[in-house]
């Protein structure tokens, strides 16, 4: 049970908004579809009929402004794709100006904007189903269509142990600062901080796995029946609709790609 | 296999913000999964932990998604590792103990000198390439092999030798698949401070993906192996009744209990 504000998620009022009230599962297959697409369309119609479509899903959502934090966090990634392509594309010699010995090329600057919009644009959908999708229905509803109970435990389970890993993390770190531990000092103290830092996390982590495994076969997880889904997260024959035609238009699109039939796009 | 994944995703973070440390060090819950498990668990948490943290609710976003196949093979590598028992504490002392601290410098040098004599490197033909990664190889070379060695000398155990080796053959293999990604989803960089190597590259004539491969045969040979002896660490220090419950832990504690 993962917990909101202290409030557990069963509790809180249904998704507002068109967006959000979809199915998990559409978003998901939305977000790996627009992923594919923006990666494996090359040129510039895959990012930006991405970006178009995550930009129209943002503003549906309302989480244009909760994307910034995801949009700021491509900068060093985007940054290192402009200056090193802009400036360093091999064989190009179509230069825009000449500043001493540096020489940014067009094709360079072309190949570096196209890589930032597939960038942005797949940074952009994992964000939107991030936003949008609680862990708990994803998994439930994948769990429904027949995900295996195993896979549906870790994806679940990762989730929401990862906040408390963190929080193990802060613990002791400020442990091993109060015993002396230098994260601010010279690379070789810093080098030395690794196992004070991972030793004490990871000796947490394999005890904890066995008051897990103990705690899950009590309930019966190795049970050979089929666990019952309580929560049946509703779906339309529009959404059933929409992704079976996600699904087919991207291995389409994927496979046009591939066999050279889409060099008429830009 | 949650706890690794979990491991994975916050440990890389917190080594680059806490520590500051221009290393990845995001994959010792897979390479513990795979050394404990085996190379199908060490895929499954490998894959998985790149996958769920590009796009679990609450924790997703980033791009290091794409870089799931790379996660998925490292692994593959660590269950490898840990069926052939590379990670088996050998205590040693006298002649072999020197073999295994040469053997282990020796390793270093030879990848040191591959990077070294790369074409984009020394090929005046090509020209402008940096005299600073020169500087860089010989520096970290001899660091390298000095760490590699005390830690063989003064642990007196030769299992360093193994861990060095086994922790450079991932960082090559993690390269090799690493680079196609770089180059084909991300114009043959990562965002890191390795792109500066990248850059040398480029400025050496390189193309995208001979770049993006340099990059990659420089840095994660470096991370995969400090990675695989914070792994090692852990392990010995781990009481042998926790080892041996995991499928592949009698091949990590038989020889520490002698």
């Amino acid at each position: 049970m993962s917990l909101t504000g202290g409030v557990p998620e069963f509790v809180l009022p249904p998704p507002t908004g068109p967006y959000r009230r979809l199915n998990p599962t559409t978003k998901l297959l939305i977000a790996v579809a627009e992923a594919l697409i923006a990666f494996g369309v090359r040129g510039w119609t895959g990012p930006l009929l991405v970006l178009a479509v995550v930009a129209a899903s943002g503003l549906r959502a309302r989480v244009g402004r909760s994307l910034l934090p995801f949009l700021l966090a491509t900068i060093p990634l985007v940054a290192s794709i402009l200056l090193v392509n802009t400036f360093l594309y091999p064989g190009a010699t179509d230069r825009i100006v000449v500043i001493g010995p540096l020489a940014p090329t067009w094709t360079g600057l072309a190949f570096a904007v196209q890589a930032t919009l597939r960038v942005v644009a797949f940074a952009m959908s994992a964000a939107i189903l991030g936003l949008t999708t609680a862990p708990d229905e994803l998994v439930a509803d994948l769990e429904r269509r027949g995900m295996g109970r195993r896979t549906a435990f870790v994806l679940g389970a990762t989730v929401r142990s990862v906040p408390r890993v963190i929080e193990r993390v802060r613990e002791i770190t400020e442990a091993q600062r109060a015993r002396g531990l230098d994260t601010e000092g010279r690379i070789w103290h810093r080098v030395r901080g690794l196992v004070p830092l991972a030793g004490p996390l990871i000796f947490g982590a394999l005890t904890d796995v066995e008051e897990q495994t103990m705690a899950l076969e009590a309930r019966g997880f190795s049970a050979p029946t089929r666990r019952a889904v309580i929560r049946v997260l509703p779906d339309t024959p529009t959404q059933r609709g929409l992704r079976f035609a996600l699904a087919a238009g991207t291995a389409l699109l994927l496979v046009a790609s591939l066999a050279g039939q889409l060099g008429f796009l830009p | 296999m949650v706890v690794a994944i979990a491991i994975n995703i916050v440990l890389g973070y917190t080594v680059q913000t806490v520590l500051k440390l221009p290393i990845y060090l995001d994959s010792i819950g897979t390479i513990l999964v795979g050394v404990l498990a085996g190379p199908i668990a060490g895929l499954v948490t490998g894959a998985a932990s790149n996958l769920i943290w590009q796009y679990a609710p609450g924790i997703g976003g980033g791009t290091i998604g794409p870089f799931a196949i790379t996660a998925a093979v490292i692994g593959v590598m660590a269950g490898i590792w840990g069926y052939l028992g590379v990670y088996r504490s050998r205590p040693a002392s006298g002649p072999r103990l020197w073999l295994a601290a040469i053997v282990g410098v020796a390793v270093i040098l030879f990848l040191a000198s591959r990077i070294y004599n790369n074409p984009a490197y020394v090929d005046p033909n090509v020209g402008g390439y940096p005299g600073w990664v020169f500087g860089a190889i010989v520096g970290i070379a001899i660091v390298a092999s000095l760490g590699v060695a005390g830690f063989i000398l003064v642990r007196h155990d030769i299992a360093g030798a193994w861990v060095a080796v086994a922790g450079a053959l991932t960082g090559i293999v993690a390269a090799l698949v690493s680079a196609p990604i770089a180059a084909y989803v991300f114009g043959g960089v990562t965002g890191s401070g390795t792109d500066l190597i990248v850059a040398a590259l480029r400025q050496g004539g390189q193309d995208v993906y001979h770049a993006s491969l340099g990059q990659g045969l420089f840095s994660d040979p470096i991370d995969k192996t400090i990675t695989s002896f914070v792994v090692f660490i852990v392990l010995t220090s781990l009481s042998p009744r926790v080892v041996a419950r995991f499928p592949l832990g009698e091949r990590i504690v038989s020889d520490r209990e002698e």
